[in-house]
């Protein structure tokens, strides 16, 4: 009985003092609580930082989701339009066709090797580009800036006329070679743009390091290898990335160097694929939604090796970009 | 910002090593094809069993192109109108997402995982598959009917097709914001804390504090990724104009290809003009 009274009496004068502090309160405690001391810390901007992103993530998962869906469902899931979401059954069929036809294991081993060497190309190239560009005086820099630009900007379209034309005197055009050179020399895809993010990293880097190197009598190669270069994981990894995925979604190239070879990476596989498929379509009674079912998978396929690339890598990879060359 | 602070003493020799390959690369990759390209441009290619003929025309493709029919010119505006409207709506959506990704809350981790995923996907022929699945387009625009109040306001003018077409394929223009929501998100991070801590202590409001100092610190960022987005725009492999530059007639499609380079050119230009217009101090942070 009388512990009772007592927790009844602390409970009150605790509820006493939750009201005392509650008249106490001021419109601008609320207005705080809500809005926030700055806008960022407040309730109300928490929500709608929630709602914002949970509707910009829907609308960006929503087709990686249906693609899925999408390739996991049997014939009669897909004929049925009462299925949108949850097929009732889980069919492999649609993944065992994609890749035969794609013919995985050998095309995935095909763009991993060259994404992998290209991606290691750029990353030694265009970083002693961008570094000199950063940290060298020489004449003719300004005009290496300008011509950094103009490689930039540049469509492919302009340059692969020729290209083709120099790759068959050269003996090769049909070869996966084709693909690798321009970035040995720090072109190919978007070179450019690595060697702007080398040199925007390069150039915040104190000066003095090497002005004590100098004095140490080591020489510009030897410094840039040994102190410079290593310093440079944020960019050496963004760039890495950035290399290794965009050649291995690229089509375009491929499919203008290596028109006859059977040896192609995976994503010209998959473009040639749709073109098959569509002539199956043209001549046969097949029907499109299943089609839609090989082409899902086939899509999956492509992009299960970068995505867990991705994923593992992700963490590192977003402290690397803010740390990378994109500051200035 | 960083002073450009190079060595005194110049050493000719030693950035060899460096630039040697690029320049190499740039006199192989690009100086010889545009070059050839031009020389092209000027001549009918016919390819011969062992050999190519080049015959020479002149200014012949050049004017055909411009003057002798409206093909580039039906695929051409359009696509400017449509870029016109998708550059500012990326730069803003990704500057948009790029702050709140910046603030602290939990999960974050996961919502940048996210929203870097188009990273993966926009460069590849996945994208097309998507936009041929139909998933380019958001549910609300036909639930709405969004298209016939367009019709209201826009009329017959000829803005109501390309503004129509992106709408209808609006997620691409979210997809095609991941690269800049990363610039954005690193341009974010090199704003010093202490100068928001001092704005607040002078008693700025958070609307002033973004119009006073994340915008003008972030103004070389939003001009990195103009041009990123605009060149990104014109050299996508899938854009109307590139499929017309197909590998058949050298000649011909040279010219094309040159065109189009000197329209981009062209177009960039306006639109850094515009941006310095805008904004004077972005030009002197971003120096190149």
């Amino acid at each position: 009985m009388r512990t009772e009274s007592k927790l009844w009496l602390n409970k009150r004068s605790k509820g006493g003092r939750i009201w005392d502090r509650l008249s106490r309160l001021k419109v601008t405690d609320i207005r705080y609580l809500f809005f926030g001391r700055e806008i960022n810390r407040g309730l109300l901007f928490k929500l709608l930082i929630y709602w914002v992103l949970v509707i910009t993530a829907y609308i960006y998962l929503n087709p990686i989701l249906k693609m899925l869906v999408k390739m996991v469902m049997s014939k009669d899931d897909m004929l049925d339009p009462a299925v949108e979401w949850i097929p009732r059954e889980i069919y492999w069929g649609h993944l065992a066709d994609a890749a035969q036809s794609l013919m995985y294991g050998k095309s995935v081993l095909i763009s991993i090797t060259v994404s992998a060497v290209v991606a290691l190309f750029h990353v030694i190239t265009c970083g002693m580009m961008g570094y000199s560009l950063a940290r060298m005086n020489f004449p003719g820099k300004s005009v290496l800036l300008v011509m950094l630009v103009l490689a930039f900007i540049i469509p492919p379209q302009v340059t692969v006329l020729p290209l083709i034309i120099m790759y068959t005197k050269l003996g090769l055009q049909n070869h996966l070679i084709s693909l690798i050179l321009p970035s040995v020399f720090g072109f190919g895809i978007k070179g450019s743009l690595f060697v702007i993010i080398f040199r925007q990293f390069y150039m915040t880097q104190p000066v003095e390091m090497e002005e004590a190197a100098k004095i140490d009598g080591a020489g510009a190669f030897k410094f840039y290898w040994k102190i410079m270069f290593p310093l440079a994981k944020p960019s050496i990894f963004v760039v890495s990335i950035f290399s290794f995925i965009w050649t291995w979604n690229d089509t375009y190239y491929p499919n203008i160097f290596l028109s006859v070879t059977d040896n192609v990476p995976l994503a010209l596989q998959m473009a040639r694929m749709d073109e098959d498929l569509k002539t199956i379509l043209d001549s046969e009674e097949m029907l499109l939604l299943l089609m839609e079912g090989i082409k899902m998978a086939a899509s999956f396929l492509v992009i299960l090796p970068p995505l867990i690339i991705f994923f593992l890598a992700q963490r590192y990879f977003v402290k690397s970009v803010e740390r990378s060359g994109f500051i200035d | 910002m960083m002073k450009n602070r190079t060595m005194k003493r110049p050493r000719n020799f030693e950035a060899l090593p460096f630039v040697g390959p690029w320049v190499l690369g740039f006199l192989l990759f690009m100086a010889f094809p545009i070059g050839f390209s031009v020389y092209m441009s000027f001549h009918k290619v016919s390819v011969l069993p062992t050999r190519f003929k080049y015959e020479f025309l002149g200014l012949r493709y050049y004017k055909e192109i411009l003057f002798g029919s409206s093909a580039l010119y039906d695929e051409l505006i359009p696509f400017f109108q449509e870029i016109a409207i998708m550059v500012p709506v990326i730069l803003v959506f990704s500057l948009f997402i790029a702050i709140l990704l910046n603030q602290e809350f939990p999960g974050r981790v996961l919502f940048r995982v996210v929203f870097f995923l188009p990273i993966i996907f926009t460069s590849g022929s996945i994208l097309t598959e998507f936009v041929n699945q139909g998933q380019g387009s958001l549910g609300f625009m036909d639930r709405f009917e969004v298209g016939g109040y367009l019709d209201l306001f826009l009329g017959n003018s000829s803005w109501a097709g390309p503004v129509k077409d992106v709408l209808n394929r609006f997620v691409l223009v979210l997809w095609y914001s991941g690269v800049q929501i990363l610039i954005f998100l690193a341009g974010r991070q090199t704003i010093s804390k202490s100068a928001y801590e001092s704005a607040r202590i002078d008693g700025a409001s958070p609307w002033e504090v973004f119009w006073k100092i994340t915008l003008p610190a972030m103004s070389p960022f939003i001009l990195l990724n103009l041009i990123y987005s605009v060149v990104d725009m014109f050299t996508f492999p899938y854009n109307p104009i590139i499929q017309l530059i197909t590998t058949g007639n050298y000649g011909y499609n040279s010219a094309l290809a040159l065109i189009y380079f000197f329209i981009i050119v062209i177009f960039l230009g306006i639109m850094l003009l515009l941006y310095s217009r805008v904004n004077k101090n972005a030009a002197r942070a971003w120096k190149f």
